[in-house]
């Protein structure tokens, strides 16, 4: 019988093994780390542009294609990277809303008594999921923005005006060949909130169809027995509950439609991407810029991680 | 006597298609709206497709769609490897049909199978056609068809007779291929070498796409493990990994790749944009994979774990052998679609500057030549893109039913 | 009587405490001899599952010592790993692997563990399956069985290693009544073939038939240990009268 004061190697040593495990991983991720650290801190000193946030004062010498607020070329770098976060925030916004509507109509299609709009609602699922967002983005603007008649024979909707200059909204006036209205909207941001909303609708859908299916069957027929038409149901009964499923998954499609705003680039729309890669072309500071733009979206990432999460909260079930 | 079987009424199709439409007048309304708009559109659609667009602008440069600016002199190469392609698929089709998994019921042409040999063979000999190439590419592609099949034929019925030895040795197929594939792309062992920058085209998106699926699925499958370790260090690095990659949107990433990369390593090294962006895309994708594979693990009881360990195994092989299987059969369905948004995110290369298949027919489409023929090249690009998403996600579903025959919630096949 | 039998399992003032401070097994002593089927019984919390599945190194513990088959258990991997070899568990819930078929649920690890050629295990599979009873289900999957084949087949699969100690955690608590019958009398037959078996169970008939002793645990300690016939008809404590009055 061996004696209980016996140290097993290392190797095979149950205390001693995760310990050692854990010391090596710390080890590679800690040697690779200093590794590109290092080389980078080298680098940078050889070009003499070492950490530093002073340069954001400087004047941006290039000009913004739109803009809410006012910004023109001889105002500093950081105005420029606000100018684009409002902007990326408006798009987010906005797509958000567009595609939260759109793809709950969709969503619910699935379930209409009527087979045509079910399979119709089926197929614009399958289409638009398996086509890239940069193809469709390029495909709204180019294709579809973009060839929208200008001038005198835009398309004229009383109180909306929808030309290539823009859709402008109030009461649009026609100055020099030029339009004018006190809203408007520029194509760009125009075709980037279709490609986006579309894109993540069929996304959506999706979700809110998991999350109806999942109200079990005997809840539609317990509200039909109570004399409910097929909507109210839908609406007091089923959607209720459906909720506490939707909203996890909407979390997720939520910030997925946030990052996809950085595409904007392709439509040339000057969001906080397209802003800070002309920054970074200019003026050559990588790392500074990189880092502004990944704590942007990540904060962006938490905030809406954090209302839906205090949505979740409220649509939970309380029970016992 | 009588007969007392009950009368069963089956609906006639126009019945229930009736019902389906015009079941009440709301419905009723909603089907002529909407049947009016989709004639309305396709008749329209039609009228473009036939009358006012070009289709020159992509017979004209099928070549630079294909492989981008690959030498020509160098593209039997490139041929060679298609040719392979077409022999490995086809005997791994063929194979997959002469074992069934169990309790299916084995047939050497089953009718999926001709629909698709059909359609293989319709492609074959319309492609080459419409797109106006010369009589020799034609031959080329209709050998390349002819093979595929010939391959599938012989494999579904030489198949069984293989012996049980060399049955272990044919999932190394596709791995072998994929590295005599690129080293005929990039050159070496004797061959010429062609540089990344000279990739492009339909030749770079699928060979960055494969590059990114077969590095990313061990890694997320790594990390997902990682996550779920007991020990802290483990999980911490590898949720503050995940959370981080999550967290950013992949043009920063590609970005950072294209930038910041070089600063990070010594000196004159700098690799091709090429593998730099493969490498980015890979340890994106990897994060989203692991998310998938952990929603695997957790819904593999623990009980399995104990019972490997109670009989024995070590920790490895109870994870490989029982764990990672069931994990895997669960997480399949998120996992391939993590795959089919990697191919889509592909296009992101043409944002950084690389002639991917978006890149170049942007380059095709600044041509003075060609401007304003967009609509045309979009709609072959969407349709080419459609198909390989589907394709994957109906293998995906075909792969599911198969690897759970005996589960109530599978699907039927 | 040439020489009494070997002592299987030796386990000394075993203590547990749970992370959370609990204090799961309050100095605990068993010893279990060749061919000896004991049993445990207990109100549940009592600590007798976790103290069963210290025996194979599935619970740790703190302090106190135990020798199964003459390996002591410690942080040595390797002791564990061949303790493991050793002893065979059948777990309340079967655990049996979904994914293989039942033929390969019995060699995954005697191929993979004890390196034995498939063709002479397969063999060994069969023949244990013909004996719990289960021959012709070789080829099916676990989730085309019932409750009782699944347990038969996890019984057979702790067989295949060969082991010389087999551990019962609950085998019948998961399974419809009708079931319960069919997987007691393989349990049975193994006890009359000599095989040692620490068995946790509620049920009083097996005990009564086949234990050859009794051992009571309440609150992680052990109360009273005696043979079945002593046992249920004259308990010694009061826990144990409390007990019995409560199961009959």
């Amino acid at each position: 019988m061996t004696s209980r004061s016996e140290i097993p190697p290392w190797w095979r040593n149950r205390r001693y093994l995760p310990w050692l495990v854990q010391g090596g991983v710390a080890l590679v991720i800690g040697v690779v780390v200093a590794f590109l650290l290092t080389n980078l801190l080298l680098n940078l000193t050889a070009r003499g542009m070492l950490l530093s946030w002073s340069w954001l004062g400087q004047p941006a010498g290039f000009d913004l294609a739109e803009t809410i607020l006012p910004f023109d070329a001889s105002l500093p770098y950081w105005r420029a990277m606000l100018a684009g976060l409002v902007n990326t925030l408006r798009v987010v916004i906005a797509g958000l809303v567009g595609a939260t509507v759109l793809g709950t109509l969709i969503g619910t299609a699935s379930f209409s008594s009527n087979g045509l709009l079910r399979k119709l609602a089926r197929v614009y699922v399958e289409v638009i999921r398996n086509i890239p967002l940069l193809l469709q983005l390029i495909f709204w603007y180019f294709v579809v923005f973009l060839a929208l008649p200008n001038g005198r024979d835009a398309l004229h909707l009383p109180g909306i005006v929808l030309a290539k200059s823009g859709l402008f909204l109030g009461s649009p006036e026609l100055v020099d060949g030029v339009w004018q209205a006190p809203l408007r909207f520029t194509v760009e941001f125009g075709a980037l909130l279709t490609g986006l909303v579309v894109y993540t609708a069929a996304f959506i859908a999706e979700v809110v169809r998991g999350g109806v299916a999942s109200v079990p069957r005997g809840q539609w027929e317990a509200a039909t027995s109570l004399g409910f038409s097929p909507l109210l149901t839908l609406r007091r009964i089923v959607l209720p509950q459906a909720f506490r499923v939707i909203v996890p998954g909407l979390n997720s499609q939520y910030i997925s439609l946030a990052k996809n705003s950085s595409l904007a680039v392709a439509c040339g729309f000057t969001d906080l991407y397209s802003v800070s890669e002309t920054t970074l072309n200019q003026t050559g500071r990588a790392v500074e810029v990189m880092l502004i733009l990944l704590g942007s979206y990540l904060v962006i990432d938490l905030v809406i991680s954090a209302l839906m999460n205090g949505l979740n909260g409220l649509v939970q079930l309380r029970e016992r | 006597m009588a007969s007392t079987a009950p009368l069963v009424v089956r609906a006639s199709p126009l019945r229930s298609l009736q019902k389906e439409l015009f079941g009440s007048r709301l419905d009723g309304l909603i089907s002529i709206a909407l049947l009016a708009a989709l004639l309305a559109a396709g008749l329209g659609f039609f009228r473009w497709a036939l009358f006012q667009a070009q289709w020159a602008v992509l017979s004209a440069n099928s070549t630079l769609f294909a492989v981008g600016r690959y030498p020509i002199e160098q593209q039997w190469r490139l041929w060679l490897l298609t040719s392979l392609l077409a022999l490995a698929t086809g005997l791994s089709w063929g194979l997959l049909r002469a074992f069934p998994g169990s309790g299916a019921v084995r047939a050497l042409w089953p009718r999926n199978d001709r629909w698709a040999a059909a359609i293989l063979v319709l492609l074959a000999l319309w492609r080459p056609l419409a797109l106006n190439l010369t009589l020799a590419i034609q031959v080329r592609w209709w050998g390349i068809a002819g093979l595929m099949l010939l391959a599938r034929w012989v494999a579904g019925r030489f198949g069984p007779a293989i012996p049980q030895a060399c049955r272990r040795l044919i999932p190394l197929l596709w791995p072998l291929l994929y590295l005599v594939g690129m080293v005929l792309i990039s050159g070496g062992l004797g061959l010429v070498q062609v540089p990344p920058s000279e990739w492009g085209g339909l030749l770079l998106t699928v060979l960055m796409a494969t590059f990114a699926i077969l590095l990313c699925f061990p890694l997320g499958v790594l990390l997902a493990l990682g996550r779920r370790s007991e020990l802290p260090l483990l999980r911490w690095s590898s949720v503050i990994y995940i959370e981080f990659i999550r967290g950013a949107p992949l043009i920063t990433l590609l970005f950072l790749g294209q930038n910041i990369l070089g600063f990070m390593l010594p000196g004159g090294l700098t690799p091709d944009r090429v593998w730099r962006a493969a490498w980015v895309l890979t340890f994106f994708a990897a994060a989203y994979v692991a998310e998938a594979v952990r929603s695997g693990l957790v819904a593999v009881p623990a009980g399995q774990l104990e019972a490997a360990r109670s009989l024995g195994l070590p920790v490895p092989l109870a994870l490989v052998h029982v764990v990672l299987p069931q994990a895997i059969r669960v997480a399949l369905p998120a996992t391939v679609g993590q795959f089919i948004s990697l191919l889509q995110d592909t296009t992101l290369l043409s944002l950084i500057g690389l002639l991917d298949l978006l890149g170049t027919a942007r380059t095709v489409m600044a041509n003075p030549m060609f401007l304003g023929k967009s609509a045309e090249v979009y709609l072959v690009l969407a349709i080419l893109f459609w198909s390989c998403c589907a394709a994957l996600g109906l293998g995906s579903r075909a792969l599911e039913t198969r690897l759970n025959p005996h589960s109530p919630s599978a699907p039927q096949a | 009587m040439t020489s009494s039998p070997a002592l299987m399992i030796e386990a000394r003032g075993v203590e547990k405490w749970y992370p959370n401070g609990f204090h799961a097994l309050r100095g605990v002593d068993l010893c279990v001899h060749q061919g000896e089927v004991v049993v445990i019984m207990g109100p549940s919390g009592s600590g007798k599952s976790t103290f069963l599945r210290t025996f194979n190194a599935l619970e740790d513990f703190q302090k106190g010592s135990i020798v199964v088959d003459g390996i002591e258990i410690s942080d040595d991997l390797r002791r564990i790993d061949a303790i493991r070899r050793e002893v065979g568990m059948v777990f309340q819930q079967f655990n049996l692997f979904p994914h293989l078929s039942v033929l390969d649920n019995l060699t995954l690890a005697p191929v993979k563990v004890r390196k034995r050629p498939k063709a002479e295990v397969e063999r060994q599979a069969l023949e244990l399956l013909e004996r719990v009873g289960i021959a012709e289900q070789a080829h099916k999957f676990p989730g085309q069985l019932s409750g009782g084949q699944q347990q038969r087949v996890a019984i057979a699969r702790s067989l295949c290693m060969e082991p010389r100690i087999m551990l019962f955690d609950e085998p019948t608590s998961a399974l419809d009544p009708e079931m319960v019958q069919e997987v007691l009398a393989v349990m049975q037959e193994l006890a009359r073939d000599g095989m040692t078996m620490v068995v946790v169970s509620h049920e009083v008939r097996f005990a009564r038939q086949v234990a050859s002793r009794v051992v009571l645990m309440a609150d992680g300690e052990v109360v009273e240990v005696a043979p079945p016939q002593q046992f249920f008809t004259n308990p010694q404590h009061e826990r144990s009268k409390q007990f019995l009055s409560q199961i009959s």
